[in-house]
């Protein structure tokens, strides 16, 4: 009992940290192919101390505060179920569909916050983020059941450990075109720009954010490290090999072994989102919508049933 | 309870190290801000961040001239932002009226309406300007001399009394009436009942 509480901490706590460092990353790497020096890699940290310690604070009701409450609750709840290296806190039979479902919990706990401040911006940033996240449902189901088909199992620490003998996902032409498809998921996940229709700076004014503020936008900051840390392990658990290490003796270093696998899995998997983001200006959102129904979907319907076959 | 002000220290170099501006482009000021942010002179090196939303701002940039038309949005768009909120005034025209300075619809001294802790003079102020006021308002940040906010609360009546004559009284109302009219009517008819 006492072992899986620290685990479920020492979770929390690498997640926040290093998902604030991916926030920096990102910002950074943005900022060197605009040619700009950009921030140092610890600002994330900082903006959230500053959103943490605003001395007013704004609330348009129970549904607001609840809100953000949820969207953070939610993420802590996946990252729980991601297997991280040998590290795992839950685990179930079914957790591949449950974590895809509960990594876009947040994006709704967020949408009550917005729609019940009023603010018409807010109403318009949900109802893209609503419409977005419609369009990415059909090529994400595609891509897990590819997944499911082609290995047997809906569980995620089954599907790392079936990497570990047969190689990565990607090796195999069914799962790489799945991979493939969840990449261009992943993109409108994580917010980032040919997707980026429900925050939109600039045109509608951050949309769904526009009215959080203070503590609840340092909240949202601290949802939003740690929703990146789980998304890009999730990539890397079920398409990129996931990180198993058994080559040490003792389990502590085999642990920090798998860890740094890990994280420079995820930085891969970060910086193509990155680089993606920073290039392309943005869809409106009918295109974005028949953008998913029409490739995204191809191809990972095409990895779906080649992998029944 | 854990004592914050053990923290203060901390929080005032997070303030200064993370303004996030919302600016009011209202005169040719606006113009200054793309060099800023973009690779010459680059201010996301401090952190600062531009951002359309006023709830999340910290520093708000008012780039040019002032009318009464654009006074009452800087107005309301200053007491939307939380505190600790700072004003960085931008260019002459805010501070005496500038070229303006005969003109029948220019504001000649924003400061008796909101309290501003910057002001950069020149007409316009050059980026590097711009940049050498960020850095004052840093500094003004971390010494706790950057109080404009607090001033506003203290001496509100003043403000109000400044704003009032100008626009007359209830102008706030008939101005939300105008924006969100929806929201105003509901409240009247549920009065009404």
């Amino acid at each position: 009992m006492m072992e899986t509480a620290l685990k479920a901490l020492f979770i929390l706590l690498y997640a926040t940290f290093v998902g604030f460092m991916f926030m920096g990353i990102i910002r950074i790497v943005t900022a060197r192919i605009h040619r700009r020096v950009g921030p140092p890699i610890y600002q994330p940290i900082l903006d959230t101390i500053k959103l943490l310690s605003k001395k007013s604070n704004i609330t348009h009701g129970v549904i607001y505060d609840f809100g953000v409450l949820y969207a953070l609750g939610a993420t802590i709840l996946a990252i729980m179920f991601i297997p991280l290296g040998n590290i795992g806190v839950l685990r179930a039979y079914g957790d591949l569909i449950l974590i895809t479902f509960l990594l876009e919990i947040p994006m709704l706990g967020i949408m009550f916050a917005a729609m019940s401040s009023g603010n018409p911006y807010a109403g318009i940033g949900a109802q893209r983020a609503l419409l977005t996240m419609l369009a990415i449902q059909v090529p994400l189901g595609f891509a897990i059941v590819a997944l499911a088909e082609f290995y047997g199992t809906f569980s995620t620490y089954e599907i790392v450990m079936a990497q570990q003998v047969s190689g990565w996902s990607i090796a195999h032409l069914p799962l790489l075109l799945a991979a493939i498809a969840y990449d261009l998921v992943l993109q409108a996940m994580f917010g980032k720009e040919p997707f980026d229709i429900m925050i939109a700076p600039g045109e509608i004014s951050l949309g769904p954010m526009v009215e959080f503020g203070g503590k609840h936008m340092g909240i949202l900051q601290i949802q939003h490290a740690i929703a990146l840390f789980a998304e890009t392990l999730f990539f890397s658990n079920i398409f990129l090999g996931g990180a198993v290490v058994t080559t040490f003796a003792s389990p502590v270093l085999n642990t920090i072994a798998s860890l740094a696998i890990l994280l420079v899995k995820q930085i891969a998997v970060l910086l193509v989102a990155t680089f993606m983001g920073a290039i392309f200006p943005r869809f409106t959102i009918d295109q974005a919508a028949k953008f998913y129904w029409k490739w995204p979907t191809i191809i990972a319907a095409l990895g779906a049933i080649l992998a029944s076959l | 309870m854990v004592d914050w002000r053990l923290f203060d220290p901390l929080f005032e170099y997070a303030r200064k190290r993370s303004m996030w501006i919302v600016s009011f482009c209202t005169g040719c000021g606006g113009i200054e801000m793309p060099p800023l942010a973009t690779s010459r002179y680059d201010f996301e090196r401090f952190g600062v961040m531009p951002n359309p939303s006023p709830r999340m701002a910290d520093l708000f940039l008012i780039t040019g001239y002032v009318t009464p038309k654009t006074l009452k949005r800087i107005i309301i768009t200053y007491e939307m932002q939380p505190d600790p909120k700072y004003v960085l005034a931008h260019g002459s025209c805010p501070l005496n009226g500038g070229i303006y300075w005969d003109g029948y619809n220019a504001i000649k001294h924003l400061d008796k309406y909101i309290p501003v802790d910057v002001a950069i003079a020149g007409c316009m102020p050059r980026p590097e300007a711009v940049m050498d006021g960020i850095q004052k308002m840093m500094e003004l940040i971390e010494t706790g001399e950057a109080d404009g906010w607090k001033r506003y609360k203290e001496n509100y009546e003043w403000y109000r009394k400044n704003q009032d004559e100008l626009f007359g009284e209830g102008w706030r109302e008939k101005t939300a009436r105008r924006w969100i009219p929806w929201l105003m009517d509901k409240k009247k008819e549920v009065k009404e009942e």
